[in-house]
């Protein structure tokens, strides 16, 4: 079926040829800058290539700040989680993956989560609860690599959530950003 | 005797490098230009020991797994049909270039050597003859897989070969009226100064032969015979393992032959521009002849694969360039576009050889 999508090409146009060229002059730019932007990456590794696509399992990309990988939960300097154990990501979660047992504490905080668990095959990284945690707690971190073949291992506890403050850093920083006109 | 090893030689050598270099390298090639051109990495996954080489193990790669794979036949095919048509394709593209040459006549241990296998006087009829029994390979494979998807890529084929065939006739014969003969080595003998290629004398024809010479091929794009997105394959669907590699070696090496046919016709052979084999030979004359002859022997064979090579790259770049043509677009292009204008480029040509005169 021949479809008329009215489209007026001028003479120039019409005659295609030097469209072909103007075509193949765009191609083989590209193909000549990569060939040519192959060869530092080839002779020096650190060297960064021109073409975006990576080598996936062995180079890696850096995620932006904005990236919500799996939560985590964030340990302070003095080596506890933040979590006081409030329950509102359990509540908010829109796929009720989360699990939190309450325990007192002699801490300052004075209630802690004795188990906390996230079942990863149902989480849907809406990020949720990283919004409404009062402590900035629970946060998305940017790892992605989480598939198993396995039900029962997606199934994270507590010491498996823990992840150390300085390793945060940029995302904790992120959403004090785009959550602070309601939280602070 | 001494002629007979001589012609194994040559053709050994264009054999080998056919199927040795450029078939099994071509495919490599074809993978990691596209590639390039769209900004990504391409095939670099098959390696020996860690060591990928740019994917350069991808075609042994491929031989392998070609090899490996089981040989089917469907059910209510014609078993005899359906095993020759990948041959049927194959040989053509390797006979054409029985009579292209790939140097000029040299004087060696006073013997004058021809760099060509059969040195016809009919040498471009000779290619047309030959080129036209592809359209059979194709046309039976389609036929003889018993599959509708087949028969219509066949179908496309056939008419389309056969309407760009006309065409392509045609703007050659531009070509020999202005060297005046039909035999591919003079027509490259002809071109020894820059100004007297093919492409100065014939700039229309150049055009108009490379696009007929790549709908001839069925690439894209004027791939409707295989058209992945409407017909699946097209007319070689139905086949697997070597077969179906054989049809693909069939595309390569043809990409090979039309390279090697514009280089020959339109740019000069294998003349350096500026630099006359004379002028060569001259500086070499320190040498005794033979030795200068093989030199120069040698310079004129690199520079002919150099330039078969750039016409190579550019119609891969061609290939990944341009999208397909609609069947009804190419049907027009053939009949209505390509062959007044290549009728007219030779009523333009015949005046100017009468004025000339
Ligand atoms: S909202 Fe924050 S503090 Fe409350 S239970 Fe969840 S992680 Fe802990
Ligand atoms: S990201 Fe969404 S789905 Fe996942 S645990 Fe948090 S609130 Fe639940």
């Amino acid at each position: 079926m021949i479809v008329n999508r009215n489209i007026t090409m001028t003479w120039w146009e019409r005659i295609y040829l030097p469209e072909i060229f103007r075509g193949i002059s765009v191609t083989s730019n590209h193909f000549f800058r990569n060939l040519i932007g192959f060869i530092p990456a080839l002779l020096n590794k650190d060297k960064k290539r021109k073409i975006f696509t990576l080598y996936y399992p062995d180079e890696k990309v850096e995620f932006p700040p904005a990236y919500r990988g799996r939560p985590v939960l964030v340990v302070d300097e003095n080596g506890t989680e933040r979590c006081v154990a409030c329950g509102l990501c359990e509540i908010v979660c829109p796929a009720k993956c989360i699990e939190i047992q309450p325990d007192e504490t002699e801490l300052e905080k004075e209630r802690y989560p004795k188990s906390f668990s996230i079942n990863m095959a149902r989480c849907i990284f809406c990020g949720f609860c990283e919004e409404v945690c009062p402590k900035e707690a629970i946060v998305m971190s940017d790892e992605c690599e989480i598939a198993d073949l396995d039900r029962n291992k997606m199934f994270y506890k507590k010491d498996q959530l823990l992840i150390s403050k300085n390793k945060l850093q940029k995302r904790l920083n992120y959403i004090k950003e785009i959550y602070g006109k309601w939280n602070y | 005797m001494e002629d007979f090893l001589i012609t194994t030689a040559k053709v050994l050598f264009i054999f080998g490098l056919n199927m040795g270099v450029f078939a099994p390298l071509l495919t490599w090639v074809e993978r990691k230009q596209s590639a390039l051109m769209q900004d990504r990495i391409g095939a670099n996954r098959a390696d020996i020991l860690g060591f990928s080489m740019i994917g350069l193990f991808h075609p042994i790669a491929d031989a392998i797994k070609m090899l490996a794979k089981e040989d089917f036949i469907p059910e209510g095919a014609n078993k005899i049909m359906h095993t020759l048509s990948p041959i049927i394709c194959v040989v053509p593209a390797l006979l054409t270039f029985a009579v292209i040459p790939f140097g000029g006549e040299y004087v060696i241990g006073g013997k004058h050597i021809k760099l060509v296998i059969a040195d016809l006087d009919v040498g471009l009829i000779f290619i047309f003859a030959i080129s036209s029994l592809a359209t059979y390979g194709t046309v039976i494979a389609g036929w003889s897989s018993n599959n509708n998807w087949s028969l219509l890529g066949s179908l496309r084929a056939s008419a389309q070969m056969i309407s760009y065939e006309v065409a392509m006739g045609f703007t050659l014969v531009g070509v020999f009226m202005v060297y005046g003969s039909l035999q591919l080595t003079q027509i490259g003998a002809a071109q020894e100064s820059f100004f007297r290629w093919g492409i100065f004398l014939q700039p229309l024809g150049f055009f108009m032969f490379l696009a007929c010479a790549i709908a001839e091929n069925k690439r894209a794009p004027f791939d409707v015979a295989e058209g992945e997105s409407e017909i699946i394959a097209g007319y070689f669907l139905e086949y697997s393992g070597l077969k179906f590699g054989m049809f693909y070696m069939a595309e390569f090496l043809e990409i090979v032959t039309i390279s090697a046919m514009v280089t020959t016709l339109f740019f000069g052979a294998w003349h350096i521009p500026f630099i006359s084999s004379a002028l060569i030979l001259s500086m070499l004359s320190f040498l005794n002849e033979t030795l200068a002859n093989i030199i120069l022997m040698l310079i004129h064979i690199s520079v002919f694969w150099v330039k078969v090579i750039f016409f190579i790259w550019f119609q891969m770049t061609i290939r990944w360039t341009l999208p397909r043509f609609r069947y009804d677009q190419i049907m027009k292009l053939g009949w209505k576009i390509l062959l007044p204008l290549s009728l007219a480029n030779i009523l333009v040509t015949g005046i100017v050889i009468l004025i000339l005169q």
